[in-house]
């Protein structure tokens, strides 16, 4: 029942209902967290045992919501398709939203497929309306909500899940996912295609998690779409400071942000200082490019002659080029090694400075080379073979 | 907070429910009563608790779903009255039945229920919730039924009030099989054919206080039975006094006994000693202990006479409250009322014998009415004292010699007759002086309160 595949459940459920929950299933983003479809589990029926066919009418949803997952059953009624659908809202049985707010429920069109996943949008809406109503148990979060609130980067994408840890001893716990406002925009498109899945909207969700009342014990965490991630070179290199004690979301927030952005703007700043390394290589090296990486310009690779001796060299730009060096690989073409490759001398040091620009370095380059090469020759003479 | 519901109304609802190829939802009619209950215990506090019983008579099922709200779950009162019509005031909740789903009420159930609650003015508004569960090969069904009274307090978190919500719905004789008794069900019959039976012919049952003609037979019976018992009650008191009145009059002669032989003992002895005074002989002398023993034994135990009526088994109170003609009562009673002495018999037998003038009373035939009148005739129908004792004392006495055995006799049977209701104090010291003749009695254990122990001191 559990981790039913979206088809699985159009299947069985009864044929009238069918384009309502094929939109939920299909295309249902709901939330800031919209990187993962709602699921449904727990298909069941309404109608007597004996009637055949798909003639399932309720169902399970879950639907994520400020890192947690809500479980919330719809019921409709098979025989009565144009009916609008009941809900019971798991764990919060005291959530009731008025039904004033819910326009898509007053007026329940069965015919438009839409509609159910507009209700749940709205549901959703006021559910976020009850969190912040119970935020304000404590004083302290309350005027956590309240600051952000009036920040206008922040207030309108945050989502607040307020609840009790633990349900007997009443310790008071409070999570608010943030949607960070950084614009991705300007990554370079082939960092981001290298995703399995269609990576949607590029998202950076800041999850702050307080795990009482008085702000004491805070956890933050930063989530990433998959496509961010990878661009800015896999989860390991990002790292958010710490929830300083005593200190405040409309104070923390920012510094993550501002971290994030940064980031950001290194990494575009490095694809293009990369691009330039490359095209000043171009221009200065000219017929002696072999090939380079034209979408990235993470490699480059050479073919030159010094005193008739002919040798490759390939050259890696780092992700945070020119903060890090590029690597130089020097091959020769006439001599192998024992276990059958072309002989290369890999050289990280060199004289770099990470404040030339393309062309300083292509002539340095140059010239670091030209001291190099006799260096090299006299070492693939001594150890490759012909 | 308490709810029942017959069984045939819940089996009616079941089955409009589990025909419906949908949910289905309906209305249910009863009433709702307070009982209190009052509890005393050792500790003299009384506490009274109040409890709400909810009872369910019937139930109206509506025809369709949003038969009376529209999909906002907005209630129209039109509509709803048209659907109840009449009906409306008995109204103590609604149910609804959904399969395969959570015993939790849904979203749209609780904006009903809190308007309905207004509407109906019923703040104990109950909701009852079926839901019916399936296995996924449908070889097993449940159906599950919950009781929620949900407009009860709003301050509980929100755990503790879902759960604080429920109520347990009983239904009369369904559950537990262990009880063997049919119980008769405390939800009454509302049904409009069961009333017009019940009338036509409940004529034959009841009177016209509608109370059963049984019970009313079966009181006349029991209040025959309490007069008899008064009447028998009265008849023994009275017996009880002329007993008493006897006693006294019994004690006062035995003191004139005691009192004539002391003086004819006196005058003898004086005789006696003037007669020794001109002889010496000792062998005289010594008869003298031993018949002064007697005297001496009797002396010893006369004081104990005078005490006798104080220790009377007849409490003085019935000669006290009651002053009563004591002309029944005569020294000289005639022997032949010793043969109406009444035996214990049963209540209500025709063979009950009216009481003796002598008014020994039941169980208490004495050998006393014969022991104070030594002189009257030698045999008496009666055998035997009251206590079982063997009627050779009774023979003894008839023969009425003034003689020291028959003193003893008269002492043994004063002693044994007056100490069988009398306390053991006297009766101990009695018991030293009885033994031969006693023995020779050999009579079985007094019908006395110490009766054990008297017969096996004697044994």
């Amino acid at each position: 029942m559990n981790n039913m595949s979206p088809e699985v459940a159009l299947n069985r459920i009864s044929p009238e209902l069918r384009p309502l929950l094929c939109s939920v299933v299909r295309n249902g983003r709901v939330g800031l967290d919209s990187t993962n479809c709602l699921r449904v589990t727990d298909l069941k029926t309404g109608c007597t045992s004996l009637t055949p066919g798909p003639c399932c009418d309720r169902f399970k949803l879950h639907i994520p919501y400020a890192g947690e997952t809500l479980k919330w059953d719809i019921i409709f009624n098979a025989q009565y398709p144009e009916l609008p659908p009941d809900f019971i809202f798991g764990e919060d049985a005291e959530f009731l939203p008025e039904p004033t707010e819910l326009p898509h429920l007053v007026q329940w069109d069965a015919g438009n497929p839409e509609c159910l996943l507009q209700l749940v949008k709205e549901l959703i809406q006021q559910y976020h309306h009850y969190q912040c109503q119970r935020l304000r148990e404590s004083s302290r979060l309350l005027f956590e909500y309240d600051s952000l609130l009036e920040d206008p980067n922040y207030g309108r994408n945050m989502e607040i899940y307020a609840g009790r840890k633990n349900s007997w001893t009443g310790e008071f716990s409070a999570r608010f996912l943030l949607k960070l406002p950084v614009d991705f925009s300007n990554i370079p498109v082939y960092l981001l295609k290298d995703t399995a899945l269609d990576p949607g909207e590029d998202v950076a969700l800041l999850s702050v998690s307080f795990e009482d009342a008085e702000a004491t014990q805070v956890f933050p965490k930063l989530y990433l779409s998959p496509s961010i991630e990878h661009a800015l070179g896999g989860s390991s290199a990002l790292h958010i400071p710490a929830f300083p004690s005593g200190g405040c979301l409309i104070d923390y927030v920012p510094q993550v942000c501002q971290l994030l952005t940064n980031k950001v703007q290194y990494v575009i700043q490095g694809y293009h200082k990369r691009r330039e390394y490359i095209a000043a290589f171009l221009s200065h090296f000219g017929m002696g490019v072999v090939e380079y990486d034209a979408e990235g310009f993470t490699k480059l690779t050479l073919l030159l002659m010094w005193k008739d001796f002919c040798f490759l060299v390939h050259v890696d730009l780092p992700l945070y080029f020119p903060r890090d060096q590029p690597t130089l690989t020097f091959q020769s073409v006439y001599h192998f090694t024992n276990s059958g490759q072309l002989y290369s001398q890999v050289q990280k040091s060199y004289p770099y400075s990470p404040r030339w620009d393309g062309n300083e370095m292509a002539k340095r380059a140059k010239a670091y080379f030209k001291s190099f090469i006799p260096q090299f020759q006299e070492g693939a003479f001594a150890n490759g073979k012909l | 907070m308490a709810a029942s519901i017959s069984g045939y109304t819940f089996s009616s609802v079941c089955y409009h429910s589990a025909n419906s190829n949908s949910d289905h939802e309906g209305f249910l009619l009863g009433e709702v009563r307070q009982e209190e209950t009052v509890s005393i215990s050792d500790t003299q506090i009384s506490s009274a608790e109040l409890l709400q019983v909810v009872e369910i008579h019937n139930h109206d099922p509506c025809a369709q779903l949003f038969s009376f709200y529209d999909y906002a779950g907005k209630i129209n009162e039109e509509t709803l009255n048209s659907i109840l019509k009449d009906r409306r005031k008995n109204v103590i909740g609604w149910y609804r039945f959904r399969r395969n789903t959570q015993q939790q009420m849904s979203f749209r159930e609780q904006i009903i229920h809190k308007q309905l609650t207004q509407l109906l003015g019923v703040p104990d508004l109950v909701f009852l919730l079926f839901s019916f569960i399936s296995t996924a090969n449908s070889s097993t069904h449940a159906l599950e039924y919950v009781l929620f009274r949900p407009n009860s307090s709003a301050n509980w978190s929100s755990t503790l009030s879902r759960y604080n919500q429920r109520i347990t719905l009983t239904i009369p004789n369904l559950g537990n099989t262990s009880q063997q008794e049919y119980k008769v069900s405390s939800v009454p019959n509302t049904s409009l054919n069961y009333t017009q039976v019940i009338k036509e012919h409940g004529a034959e049952f009841f009177d016209k206080d509608g109370v059963m003609k049984d019970i009313r037979t079966i009181f006349q019976v029991y209040s025959a039975l309490q007069d008899k018992v008064q009447a028998v009650c009265g008849e023994v008191e009275q017996s009880e006094r002329v007993k008493e009145k006897n006693q006294e009059d019994v004690n006062k002669l035995k003191q004139q006994i005691a009192l004539r032989k002391r003086k004819t003992a006196e005058e003898e002895r004086m005789l006696r000693e003037a007669q020794n005074a001109d002889s010496h002989s000792t062998p005289e002398e010594n008869t003298e202990p031993s018949e002064a023993s007697p005297l001496s034994r009797i002396t010893f135990h006369t004081p104990s006479a005078p005490e006798r009526p104080s220790t009377s088994p007849n409490p003085p109170s019935y000669a006290d409250l009651l002053s009563q003609d004591d002309s029944l009562l005569s020294s000289s009673s005639p022997p032949t009322s010793a043969a109406l002495l009444p035996r214990p018999q049963a209540v209500g037998s025709p063979g009950h014998p009216t009481p003796s003038p002598l008014g020994m009373g039941l169980g208490l035939g004495l050998g006393l009415g014969a022991g104070s009148n030594p002189v009257t005739t030698p045999s008496t129908p009666y055998l035997g004292n009251g206590d079982g004792s063997s009627s050779d004392s009774l023979d003894r006495q008839a023969a009425g010699q003034e003689d020291d055995e028959d003193d003893d006799d008269d002492e043994e049977d004063e002693d044994e007759d007056s100490s069988e209701y009398e306390n053991l104090v006297s009766e101990a010291a009695h018991l030293p002086m009885v033994s031969a003749s006693v023995l020779a009695q050999g009579r079985p254990a007094a019908l006395s309160p110490d009766g054990d122990a008297r017969g096996s001191q004697t044994t």
